[in-house]
């Protein structure tokens, strides 16, 4: 595009079909990143148009270039790169062609953009009210105490007198995003970017923030770009869905026709690949080298109830991060049994990661007991692992969360799985290392990589190889699958799939996905607040009677396909525990509440 | 193997210019010291009654100082001395200061606090002071200078490196070595100490060039090496009385030192900016 060019020439007025005028207009739209001394597209020609009042989904892959598209709405750009081609009119300004000061005009003013992670976008050191005040001034606004006020309401924040008083690290998770987006609607935007707004959210409070933000944009009146690479976010909130891959859109229909009848294959690959909850099939993954056949669990339990002779005991179990502090997890009992999967569901801060930890022997247990026994290895979990002995520790092996940050980004692959090779049978070999990599679907080449030349799939099989370089007769899999993109997820969960099979593991799968979890988990545990409020057979708790905790989680569940937002009352709990547990019958145990 | 070790060399030399101009700095004083000798055939610390304070010359290209010794041998032969007691001095000073910093952060318990009020204690007190006193009661022998200075600077690359080490600890793959039952000591040397080299390494030129400068401070104040050693601090002392005469003799170990320093400092911001860019780039680091 022409730099030169001033801004009042380029002003375009764009329409649409429908003839109202469009609030973004995306023409053709190439951009690349100088690496080295070669230039990698990373956008190559794409447009759209949003008019006012609607929202428009971009969904993709991680690098398929839909969060950089989504930044030229406010002009902004990576660092080294570039637009090749193409415009961006934003509120009838090309926004490329603006002065600084139109640019800063723009950026909070007509368009505004909130981030994927509210806890880092907000100053830590500033109180949330002065923070909304500065969006406010910063455009010329009135910025009076009843204006923030008025803002923090409008967002549906409890108590506004108090919490305009607050530091961010004093708010949840929520309520951090919700401050974000009442900066972000401060100036009275025309154009609103979410960037992956609820990913760092639990499902219920998911629900929430999007409910809030459709609301906000049918009474502000505001296009929206909404970016996800969660298929079930984008067709509750979006009207159209454009679906991007290596810098270009591959499909942009109306939501509800997308999901009826998806037109490109790699559509029809993403839609296959998310875990609708009924089958137990991972999908194809076409991102890492997968084995051939996808993995299904087969049926090895017809009697789903609790296990006769379970590997973990767990009574009345009572883990504190420290003394004073409210127990983390709080009297909770549950076994696992041979070859069995459990699943704990809950959001976060519900302590299920917790338990994972304290499995792990990384926390101590207080009270209660805690206990691991099969053939080769017994001993007391509530220990630390410094404590326990070998035979424990090579049992029960962690995989983390996040692979990106759980391994050393020093070390190689082969290094990573020859340490627990070395520490739990004496001795490593190149060839069982090139053996474990192959096991989880990658090849013995890539003994000599470094974690930083690994796409997030790949990482992940590392941690699990490592994990079975141990031998272990348990795993925990600590939300193993979270940070990762739909068909990387389902060829994760395949993959773990077929390994317990093959090799008779247990698995504590710790996740906040319920749909992830009807995929893998025999047997449900849904935790809040510390404590276990439902436990029986997976199919069980799908079908109900459930806890009422367990009907807002299931109710919260974004489905694709599925347009409607569901109604999860702002996440307001509406029972308290009772004493004692209601039997359901075959294992099915849900503790006894009373409304609230 | 071999090309991407050499690749992963000359990399940042390639992109930061400042890194490059540093460490050809350093190199080429490094050149110049080990080359002494050669280059300055007189002996640094021959006095020549007959040819005192001379002006540039063919014999003396630099001139010679108020007892006639040869400007251009004596800076030489003080960049050698300079560059022993500064590899030295920063060498025991930043390995000693990595170990304990990485340590402490790695234990978090009675041993961290212990270390910490310690480190909290020599930091307190002045350096010039301390090594004022040091060399006072000991005498300025070179490993007195290195073990003192060594004792001042430590604390400093502790508390740097202890803070680098405790964002590496809450990282999953620290987490995981817990988890295996791996031991401490393993665990600092294995997983926290790689992660923590970038920071060592600018830490390193860093302080480097801060204990050139304190040990020719040290000469100049008449504490460090003692006459007739070629010593720039003591060179500038010695001349500076007669600046007026052979300025050369005062302006060539002020040279000498500071293009050493400027080489050290350019060397530490490129270092910092390059490894830095690498780590975010490799995706080490999140941006």
């Amino acid at each position: 595009m022409n730099r030169d060019t001033p801004a009042t020439d380029t002003t375009t007025s764009t329409t649409t079909q429908d003839g109202t005028t469009a609030a973004v207009r995306v023409d053709d739209l190439a951009i690349s990143y100088a690496a080295g001394r070669s230039e990698v597209p990373v956008v190559r020609g794409v447009s759209f148009t949003i008019a006012a009042g609607r929202t428009l989904g971009l969904v993709g892959e991680s690098g398929s270039g839909k969060s950089t598209v989504a930044r030229t709405l406010l002009a902004h750009l990576r660092t080294g790169s570039r637009i090749v081609r193409g415009s961006v009119v934003v509120a009838d300004q090309d926004v490329f062609a603006l002065s600084p000061s139109a640019t800063r005009a723009l950026r909070g003013g007509t368009a505004s953009v909130v981030a994927q992670n509210a806890g880092q976008a907000l100053t830590p050191s500033m109180r949330v009210g002065a923070q909304i005040r500065e969006a406010l001034s910063a455009h010329g606004e009135p910025d009076s105490p009843e204006r923030v006020a008025e803002l923090v309401r409008l967002v549906r924040l409890p108590d506004p007198d108090t919490i305009v008083r607050r530091y961010p690290h004093q708010l949840s998770g929520g309520q951090q995003q919700r401050v974000a987006i009442a900066m972000a609607v401060a100036a009275r935007p025309r154009v609103l970017v979410l960037d992956e707004p609820t990913t760092a959210l639990d499902v219920v409070t998911q629900a929430a923030v999007l409910d809030l933000v459709a609301d906000l944009g049918r009474e502000l009146g505001m296009a929206v770009l909404l970016v996800s690479h969660d298929l079930g976010v984008v067709s509750a909130m979006a009207d159209e869905i454009a679906v991007m891959r290596d810098g270009e859109v591959v499909e942009h229909r109306d939501t509800a026709a997308l999901f009826a009848d998806p037109q490109h294959e790699y559509t029809r690959a993403l839609l296959a690949a998310v875990p609708d909850g009924r089958t137990r099939t991972g999908g194809p993954d076409h991102h890492d080298q997968d084995p051939a056949a996808p993995g299904t669990v087969a049926d090895t339990t017809a009697h789903t109830g609790p296990p006769d002779r379970p590997v973990v005991t767990a009574r009345d179990l009572v883990v504190r991060y420290g003394r004073g502090l409210p127990a983390a997890v709080d009297g909770v009992s549950f076994e696992i049994g041979a070859r069995e999967t459990l699943a704990v569901v809950g959001e976060s801060g519900s302590g299920k990661s917790t338990l994972a930890t304290a499995m792990a022997g990384l926390v101590p247990a207080e009270s209660g007991t805690f206990t691991y026994a099969d053939d080769a290895a017994t001993g007391d979990l509530r220990q630390p692992v410094g404590a326990r002995s070998p035979e424990l520790r090579r049992a029960v092996q962690l995989v983390f969360q996040n692979a990106d940050t759980s391994l050393n980004p020093r070390r190689t692959v082969g290094a990573a799985i020859a340490r627990p090779l070395r520490l739990f049978t004496g001795s490593s070999s190149r060839a069982r290392v090139a053996d474990l990599l192959t096991q989880v679907g990658l090849g013995p080449e890539f003994a000599t990589r470094l974690p930083a030349q690994l796409s997030g799939g790949q990482r992940q099989r590392v941690g699990i190889a490592r994990a079975l370089a141990a031998g272990p007769r348990l795993v925990i899999a600590d939300e193993i699958t979270t940070a990762l993109d739909v068909q990387v997820q389902a060829g994760i969960l395949a993959l773990l799939a077929d390994l317990q099979r093959e090799n008779g593991l247990s698995c504590l799968f710790i996740s906040h996905d319920l749909a992830v979890v009807r995929g893998v988990a025999d047997r449900v545990a849904v935790m809040t607040g510390g404590r276990i409020v439902e436990i029986g057979p997976t199919e069980r708790v799908f079908t109900g009677p459930n806890h009422p905790y367990t009907r807002t989680l299931l109710a919260a569940t974004l489905e694709p396909g599925v347009t409607d937002l569901p109604d999860v009352d702002d996440g307001v709990q509406h029972w308290r525990h009772a004493d004692g547990w209601t039997d359901h019958g075959d294992g099915h145990r849900i503790r006894n509440w009373e409304d609230a | 193997m071999s090309t991407s070790v050499i690749g992963s060399v000359v990399a940042p030399l390639r992109s930061s210019t400042a890194l490059s101009v540093g460490l050809g700095l350093i190199a080429l004083h490094l050149v110049l010291a080990v080359l002494a000798p050669v280059i300055g055939v007189h002996d640094p610390v021959a006095t020549d009654s007959a040819d005192v304070l001379a002006g540039p010359e063919w014999t003396h290209w630099l001139g010679t100082d108020q007892y006639g010794r040869d400007i251009l041998s004596r800076t030489l032969n003080g960049g050698r001395y300079a560059l022993l007691v500064t590899f030295l001095a920063t060498t025991i000073a930043v390995a000693v200061g990595t170990v304990l910093g990485a340590v402490t952060a790695y234990a978090d318990n009675w041993f961290d606090e212990v270390v910490m009020r310690v480190v909290d204690a020599l930091l307190s007190v002045p350096s010039i002071l301390a090594l004022l006193v040091v060399v006072t009661v000991f005498d300025a022998g070179l490993w007195v200078i290195v073990l003192a200075v060594t004792v001042v600077y430590a604390p400093a690359v502790t508390r740097v490196v202890r803070g680098a080490a405790r964002t590496v600890i809450t990282q999953d793959y620290v987490t995981a070595a817990r988890a295996r039952g791996e031991k401490p000591l393993s665990i600092v040397f294995r997983e926290i100490l790689p992660n923590v080299l970038d920071v060592v390494l600018v830490e390193y030129a860093m302080r480097a060039s801060w204990i050139v400068l304190l040990v020719a401070s040290l000469s100049f104040l008449g504490f460090g090496a003692n006459p007739p050693t070629p010593d720039w601090g003591l060179m500038v002392q010695e001349n500076r009385t007669a600046l007026t005469v052979v300025p050369l003799g005062t302006l060539a170990p002020i040279v000498a030192l500071a293009t050493l320093v400027v080489g050290l400092n350019l060397a530490a911001d490129g270092l910092s900016k390059s490894l830095g860019v690498d780590r975010a780039t490799q995706g080490a680091t999140r941006a």
